[in-house]
């Protein structure tokens, strides 16, 4: 069938197989057919020779994490990304692969050790529209908690879904340290409920396209019309650093280039944040920290040296995980749909950590903090280590 | 597909030898180098046509390091041309020739700095059970075209091929080279501190360290030397006793094993030289067995070099 | 790629799809596979088989017959033994990264995959070994010495990936075996299952292990005698310091001038690699790591070793690459440079796809001498089949890799692709050259082995062959070419069944 893949794309591939050690699924399984290599041989076969898309095929896709561990490990830069999005998106339009949303429904409420774990997750596509209402899950979501307000127009910072719910701490150390920076903050909030990055993830691109599309049009009136959006969740940002390629438009491509990571605005201003911290008597924290680096922030966005560059002077040590960066199993809602690779992808991880010896680990994502929270590794926003070291209690 | 190249072999002194071995039907053969290491893998079938391999340096090419070579020249004589060009090889120099060094394999002491014998072997020539000449291998250091015939006839006693003619590797020969000796140093912790060391012997008492290379390079070796032993320098290390042990390095700090007679062992190789035979090894039966199927392949008359077992010790010493 | 829009379509009819799953379903080879490893671990869907028709080289996907994966020693000589029993034939694969088709099943073949075999068994400093399975991939077997100060000397430019498996079956080199020597030089010991079922170990730790080197025989024989399932690799000390050298060139020739000089002057360095001007355009754009791209052609060179002595070499390299015309000398001012510059070179092949979508790289080796006068001719070649050729080698051990790069959805493309090939392979052949440096002979260039060997040669290597594997069941049809016993056998015609099952 047409997976509706682009002819040079699927073409760039040369099969020289570097992608193979940095891809989380072959890493733990030595199978071919969960590698990138092997994952778009089989888009090959299925788009050229009619391949018949088996269970065997759907598992090839629907087990891929979508970490993009792959990408800056590809020398013919194959957009791969791009191809599974796509492939999925064609499948699930064809009714060849079951949506997300419907496999989050089903798989939790048959398994009482799923439901609990995966009941996060749940909560995060529940509030997110990938669940039916009528599917009648129980609401998981934290009771409200003190609105975030905003302190100035300089930058706006996205909330999003997940954090905002979940996280909010994350918000006020983060809009903190903008303001120690000396930047005016606008929290985001109800203007742009969420960034549309699971729903592409599933194969749902309508979906995340409508979000895109009125998060662009609140976030580019009068004020805010020229104001970064400072995004501290490493999918939101690199969702929505894609909208051009989401929405296919000039006007979607420039709205991108206003999105930036919180640490990779931050670390253009550190001597600020020096200056504040040698002024407030500050304290650096101190403890030995890991940098984990979340698949969207290193592979995606590739700008995950900014967290090392902003973390340094704010602790007492930092330290590199062992693994070029591989995958830690989180997946949005990956951790949740394939539990045992998640698992195994973890345990890799975990156990890097481990070697590295640190007392806490510092990662930009909510989905690999609790993920690796699951998995009883400690773990800390990057901008909450600078907060309180520029905050201290 | 024709092939363009003469891939024959035209050498009348490879020719001649040839019809010397001769076919299938032509009696027992063996080869004789400088008989330096005759007792190796045992005795000779006394029915053996006993012949010498052709001799001379065929082709030398310094720039390319390598050199093309008859089995029958000795190996001083190779080496000595090869100096001349600040080269050598890394095939012991104990007095008899290049075919023989191949055919029993044995390293020279300097491991370490040199490499094995079967490292030494780009391409080989060898007269088979039916008289043709084979050749394996290829003339540039780096090859990986087909099996690799050269490794399976290093230390294969001519059982499997009456060798030739070979293509070596040559090495540059270092600017300095130094011997020092200590009797107070832990030998075992010399490959620690040194990087390449040419060789490290021990003999229970004392240690021979020899170092190669630049000056300033050597000069600092030594200096790091000498922060775990006192040194002087020597002029080699004393006479090897006769027979040869094959251990790993980890082994060989039971020095009693030796006895009581002189010894000296190869530190970080495992080699030890020593005046009593070391205890009979037999091959794994599945070894033994896979051996035995690669005889009878190459030579199922069992007419070259009868009476040669790879992996039988030396039974009679002899150095 | 070329193999893959090579390939014919394949359609499949409802009833074959029922009839070629029950089949499969039905093979007792498959029950009795599964049986001896586990359900999970024989795999005959079509996603596998195909997937495993395929190693990274340009030739046509072959078919895998059932997919094993096993863990032990064990269940490899279980897979052998219902191999033999049965007259199936095997393919071992390693990461699939060979570029000769060492690995593409011929006669839908039990597949054996080893990349579950995968662990670091001992390191064992005393006698500075360590015991792996086959799947370790390179790169992270060094990477685990790295702390004890030691690391494993090959690093083909697929070393993040290639297993340990696949560097002993193909002999693998990489740049710094200049100094350093190939895989051979290396391993020590490998335990090996035989086609038989038989496990057996070659070689061994100690100083000359006794026999026959069947441990060297082993080396290289690119998986046709036998399955690796532990191998005892040689660690080598780390060097206390390192030199990396950039020097560019008006002209390729001037580059490869330069190599020879300093190879003649005694000199053995740790690396000289040379790359293009089209190959040091498309790296510099991809890995921006200061290769300059106005240069006819860039050396990469690289001493080791003690600080006091790689000063000397690196200042003459200096001088005497002055001496042959460098435009510009350069030496790598931190560690962040030096790595820059490496993965510029070996991402190299990678980046060709900026300059076409496919490519076809080339393997041979050349007397060093012979260097400039054969790249010429190969570029002469390419033009004159309307190609594009780029070079990135190992110009210290004079192992050339014409690349051409190309677009497989052109018409006719392929044959003069082939052709050019063909040509390049005659040429370094002529001026005294191997057909293989490092990738091996695999599918690719067994037609051309009686251009170079005689056919009492390949006779001599069939029996070695044939000492191994009596039957020619371990990765038939390769190496040895058409015409000699083993790559002869009439099941190794190719199958055009559905490999969708």
């Amino acid at each position: 069938m047409d997976l509706k893949l682009d002819d040079d794309d699927l073409n760039s591939c040369v099969q020289c197989g570097l992608c193979l050690p940095h891809c989380p699924t072959f890493r733990v399984t030595g199978d071919e057919t969960m590698s990138p290599r092997g994952r778009i041989q089989l888009m090959r076969e299925v788009q050229y020779n009619d391949a018949p898309v088996t269970s065997e095929v759907v598992d090839a896709f629907s087990t891929c994490v979508q970490c993009r561990g792959c990408e800056p490990a590809c020398p013919s830069s194959v957009p791969y990304g791009h191809l599974m999005e796509q492939t999925r998106e064609t499948l699930v339009d064809a009714g060849k692969m079951t949506p997300r949303w419907q496999q989050l429904a089903l798989k939790p409420l048959a398994n009482p050790r799923l439901l609990q774990t995966g009941s996060a997750a749940l909560a995060v596509v529940a509030k997110t529209g990938l669940v039916p209402k009528r599917l009648g899950l129980p609401d998981k979501i934290p009771v409200r908690q003190e609105p975030l307000t905003a302190s100035g127009t300089d930058v706006l910072m996205f909330t999003g879904c997940v954090m905002d719910a979940w996280q909010r701490d994350v918000h006020r150390a983060t809009q903190r340290v903008l303001e120690a920076a000396g930047f005016g903050v606008t929290p985001t909030s109800d203007m742009a409920p969420c960034c549309g990055a699971l729903q592409t993830h599933a194969g749902m691109t309508g979906d995340a396209r409508s979000l895109a599309e009125s998060m662009m049009r609140s976030l580019s009136q009068g004020q805010f019309a020229a104001a970064p959006i400072l995004v501290n969740s490493a999918g939101c940002g690199a969702a929505m650093k894609d909208y051009g390629h989401l929405l296919g438009t000039d006007e979607a491509a420039a709205f991108a280039q206003r999105v930036y990571d919180v640490s990779e605005f931050l670390a253009d201003h550190v001597d600020k944040l020096e200056e504040a911290f040698a002024t407030s008597g500050g304290k650096a924290v101190d403890l030995r920290v890991a940098v984990q680096d979340p698949c969207h922030l290193r592979h995606v966005q590739r700008v995950h040296e900014a967290t090392r560059v902003v973390l340094k002077p704010f602790v007492r040590e930092l330290v590199e995980l062992d693994d070029d960066g591989l995958c830690c199993g989180a997946g949005g809602a990956y951790s949740v749909l394939q539990p045992e690779l998640a698992g195994q992808i973890r345990d890799r991880k975990v156990s890097v950590i481990e070697a590295a010896a640190p007392d806490v680990v510092a990662s930009a994502n909510p989905g690999c903090s609790m993920h690796l929270a699951q998995a009883e590794v400690s773990t800390i926003h990057p901008m909450e280590l600078v907060d309180s070291a520029l905050n201290p209690r | 597909m024709t092939a363009t190249r003469a891939l024959e072999v035209n050498d009348p002194a490879l020719l001649s030898f040839a019809e010397e071995v001769g076919e299938r039907d032509s009696g027992l053969v063996a080869v004789a180098g400088g008989r330096t290491r005759w007792g190796v893998g045992g005795a000779l079938d006394p029915a053996a046509r006993v012949l010498t391999a052709p001799t001379g340096i065929v082709d030398y090419v310094p720039d390319e390091m390598t050199v093309r070579v008859r089995a029958g020249t000795t190996v001083a004589e190779l080496h000595a041309a090869l100096a001349e060009q600040g080269q050598r090889t890394g095939l012991p120099e104990r007095g008899g020739t290049v075919g023989g060094a191949v055919a029993v394999g044995e390293n020279s002491m300097f491991v370490l700095g040199r490499g094995r014998v079967r490292e030494a072997v780009l391409q080989v020539r060898y007269v088979s059970d039916q008289g043709r000449i084979i050749t394996g291998g290829g003339p540039t250091v780096k090859n990986v075209t087909g099996f690799d015939i050269p490794r399976l006839m290093v230390g294969a006693l001519g059982t499997l091929g009456c060798l030739a003619e070979f293509i070596l590797r040559t090495n540059p020969i270092p600017a300095l080279t130094r011997w020092l000796v200590s009797d107070n140093v832990d030998p075992f912790a010399i490959l620690d501190t040194v990087l390449q060391p040419g060789a490290i012997l021990w003999d229970g008492r004392q240690t021979w360290v020899q170092l190669e290379g630049h000056p300033p390079g050597v000069e600092a070796e030594q200096r790091r030397l000498e922060a775990i032993g006192s040194f002087t320098e020597t002029k080699g290390p004393p006479e090897t006793p006769t027979h040869r042990w094959s251990l790993k390095p980890s082994e060989l700090a039971d020095a009693a094993q030796f006895g009581d007679q002189p010894w000296l062992a190869s530190i970080g190789v495992g080699t030890v030289w020593a005046s009593q035979p070391q205890p009979h090894r037999p091959l794994d039966p599945g070894v033994q067995a896979l051996t035995d199927r690669v005889s009878e392949q190459f030579d199922p008359a069992n007419r070259l070099n009868p009476g040669r077992r790879p992996g039988v010790s030396n039974p009679t010493g002899g150095s | 790629m070329a193999g893959f829009l090579g390939s014919v379509r394949r359609r499949i009819t409802p009833q074959g799809l029922r009839d070629a799953q029950q089949d499969a379903a039905a093979d007792p080879v498959v029950r009795l596979l599964s049986d001896a490893l586990s359900a999970d671990r024989v795999r005959i869907d079509g996603a596998h088989r195909s997937l495993h028709g395929h190693d990274a080289s340009v030739f046509d996907g072959g078919v895998s017959g059932p997919v094993c994966y096993p863990t032990s020693t064990e269940e490899v000589q279980a897979i052998m033994r219902i191999a033999k029993e049965h007259k199936r034939n095997i393919v071992p694969r390693g990461a699939g990264t060979g570029l000769a088709g060492g690995a593409i099943p011929l006669g839908a073949p039990i597949v054996v995959a080893v990349t579950k075999m995968n662990r670091i068994l001992e390191v064992d400093v005393e006698n500075r070994v360590a015991w792996v399975e086959p799947g370790v991939i390179n790169l992270d077997l060094t990477k685990h010495l790295q702390p004890l100060g030691f690391h494993f000397a090959p690093d083909p430019s697929s070393q993040q990936v290639c297993t340990i498996g696949g560097n002993v079956a193909n002999n693998s080199g990489g740049p710094h075996c200049l100094a350093y020597g190939v895989t051979n030089s290396h391993v020590l010991a490998i335990e090996v299952v035989l086609p038989s079922g038989d496990a057996v170990m070659l070689g061994g730790v100690d100083a000359e292990p006794a026999g026959l080197d069947l441990r060297g025989a082993f080396i290289g024989s690119e998986g046709t005698l036998g399955i690796a399932t532990r191998v005892c690799v040689r660690l080598t000390p780390n060097p206390p310091a390192v030199k990396t050298l950039l020097l560019s060139f008006a002209s390729i020739g001037d580059a490869a001038s330069t190599v020879s000089s300093i190879i003649a002057d005694g000199i053995v360095p740790a690396a000289l690699e040379v790359m293009d001007q089209r190959i040091t355009q498309a790296v510099e754009n991809y890995v921006q790591a200061g290769y300059p791209t106005d240069a006819g052609a860039v050396l990469l060179a690289e001493v080791d070793g003690l600080a006091e002595s790689i000063e000397v070499d690196a200042e003459r390299i200096a001088q005497i690459g002055r001496e042959q015309g460098a435009l510009e000398v350069r030496v790598a001012a931190d560690e962040a440079e030096r790595a820059a510059l490496w993965k510029g070179r070996k991402t190299a092949f990678g980046a060709v796809a900026q300059i076409a979508p496919d490519y076809y790289l080339h393997d041979t080796v050349v007397p060093r001498s012979a260097l400039a006068d054969v790249l010429e001719k190969v570029y002469e070649i390419a033009e004159r089949h309307d190609l594009t050729v780029v070079n990135v080698f190992h110009a210290g051990d004079g192992n050339l890799h014409p690349l051409l790069a190309f677009d497989a959805r052109k018409e006719g493309v392929l044959d003069r692709v082939h052709a050019a090939g063909a040509e390049i392979l005659r040429v370094c052949l002529d001026a005294g050259g191997v057909l293989s440096g490092e990738h091996g002979i695999g599918l690719e260039k067994q037609k051309f082995m009686d251009e170079f060997f005689t056919d009492d040669d390949l006779e001599h290597q069939n029996r070695l062959r044939q000492s191994f594997d009596p039957g020619c069941r371990t990765n038939p049809g390769k190496v040895i070419p058409t015409g000699h016993s083993c790559a002869d056998i009439a099941a190794l015609k190719r199958v055009s069944n559905e490999v969708w099952v």
